[in-house]
């Protein structure tokens, strides 16, 4: 086994990814991958499983007596739309009619408002150029009028079963992206507010977005928000 | 339930997180918070960030619990690994930035003599024995990229070798240990 041919690098990289010498952008695209290649996701487990006596060096160090209590509240939002007694299920519901019924109301509008007399494009329209032959999906923020944006992907993109995509922008200045939601397949409206100059990034997350408040996953796509001039 | 669930292995806490037990969660981290802490402690140096590990480590375990598959591995090392994760993503990610790269101090307990405690356990008699089959100064650079955290560059600044060589060395490690460990 000479360990340097290409069919052994991915192998390599589970191996370092667990022995933790990656750099952190390295090691984010490890884990991303795991979750799609089940050949290396398994290679992950074999060092992990084999590596996880070396934990016996480190000492056990007693956590803050504060750290069960932040633990509990970063968990418990997350427990109350499973409780089926709940009021928040309820509400989901009266929320949920209510959506349909936006939604319902927004198809008869369209469907009763006359044919334009011409292309207008009173409305944003956009085309994405990309290279001719690239199979990768792009994302697309569009400004709308009352300076909201909407991004959408022009292809689906594809993510393991348990993961999400998550939206984030780093406004100039800012040293943290702030969460602004996860992004389903069909787009995300984000309210107006994001100053120019602002970076929107997409990382890939455990389903239902980043259980920190801070990108947990690789980050795959970034842009920045600009003007035309 | 008392604190620690005595008669409940961490398997079975687990599949009761899945269930959304908060006491079977309690119980785990009873059980596990010390030992995530001090993994995470060890690798971040820094009571705040390792805590912050710890933290994450915990809530991926109570949203993931229903995707853990027993058959696929030992909960302590599935546990151990999250916390791993999140500890060395943090001290890469915003611990060194803040820091700066410091030379890191040496610490005497990484000597070939702490791995006898491997040999408490099965899985660790197996890997004391491949770890055994290393030249010392490679058996160092894996101790000290796993227990430490330590990336290339640290590893190459306090072995006084180049970059490029402990890269190598530990590619040429792992395959040594892989076909030892298989």
């Amino acid at each position: 086994m000479s360990g340097t041919s290409d069919d052994d690098a991915p192998l390599d990289l589970a191996a370092e990814y667990v022995l933790g010498t990656l750099d952190a952008d390295d090691a984010t695209a490890a884990a991303q991958r795991a979750a799609s290649d089940a050949p290396f996701a398994a290679e992950i487990r074999f060092w992990e499983a084999k590596l996880a006596p070396l934990a016996e060096l480190a000492p056990e160090v007693a956590p803050p007596a504060s750290l069960w209590t932040r633990i509990e509240q970063s968990t418990q939002a997350d427990s109350l739309p499973r409780a089926a007694n709940d009021n928040a299920l309820a509400w989901w519901r009266a929320s949920a009619l209510t959506c349909l019924a936006v939604a319902a109301g927004l198809a008869a509008f369209i469907a009763l408002r006359p044919p334009a007399p011409a292309p207008s494009y009173a409305l944003p329209i956009y085309a994405v150029l990309a290279p001719i032959g690239s199979t990768q999906p792009l994302l697309v923020a569009v400004a709308g009028q009352q300076g909201s944006l909407l991004i959408r992907a022009t292809a689906s993109i594809q993510v393991a079963a348990d993961r999400d995509l998550e939206l984030w922008s780093l406004p100039p200045g800012a040293t943290k992206p702030a969460p602004l939601g996860v992004l389903p397949a069909a787009g995300l409206t984000v309210p107006p507010g994001q100053p120019i100059g602002t970076k929107l990034l997409v990382s890939l997350e455990p389903k239902g977005g980043s259980p920190t408040g801070q990108p947990t996953g690789a980050v795959l796509y970034g842009g920045v928000l600009s003007e035309l001039d | 339930m008392p604190a620690e669930a005595p008669g409940l292995s961490d398997r079975d806490l687990i599949a009761a997180c899945a269930q959304q037990d908060r006491a079977a969660f309690r119980a785990l981290y009873a059980r596990w918070g010390g030992k995530l802490n001090g993994v995470a402690m060890r690798i971040t140096r820094d009571s705040a960030l390792a805590a912050d590990a710890t933290h994450d480590a915990f809530v991926q375990v109570w949203q993931q619990a229903g995707r853990y598959d027993p058959s696929l591995g030992e909960p302590g090392s599935w546990l151990v690994s999250l916390a791993r994760y999140r500890a060395l993503d943090l001290v890469r990610r915003r611990g060194r930035e803040v820091l700066g790269h410091q030379p890191i101090e040496e610490q005497a307990d990484l000597a070939p003599d702490p791995l006898s405690q491997l040999l408490s356990s099965a899985d660790g008699g197996a890997l004391h024995r491949c770890l055994q089959t290393l030249t010392e100064q490679r058996r160092r650079l894996v101790l000290l990229a796993f227990v430490e955290g330590y990336s290339h560059t640290q590893l190459a600044e306090r072995l006084a070798l180049p970059v490029g060589t402990v890269k190598s060395w530990i590619r040429r490690s792992l395959v040594g240990l892989k076909e030892c460990l298989s």
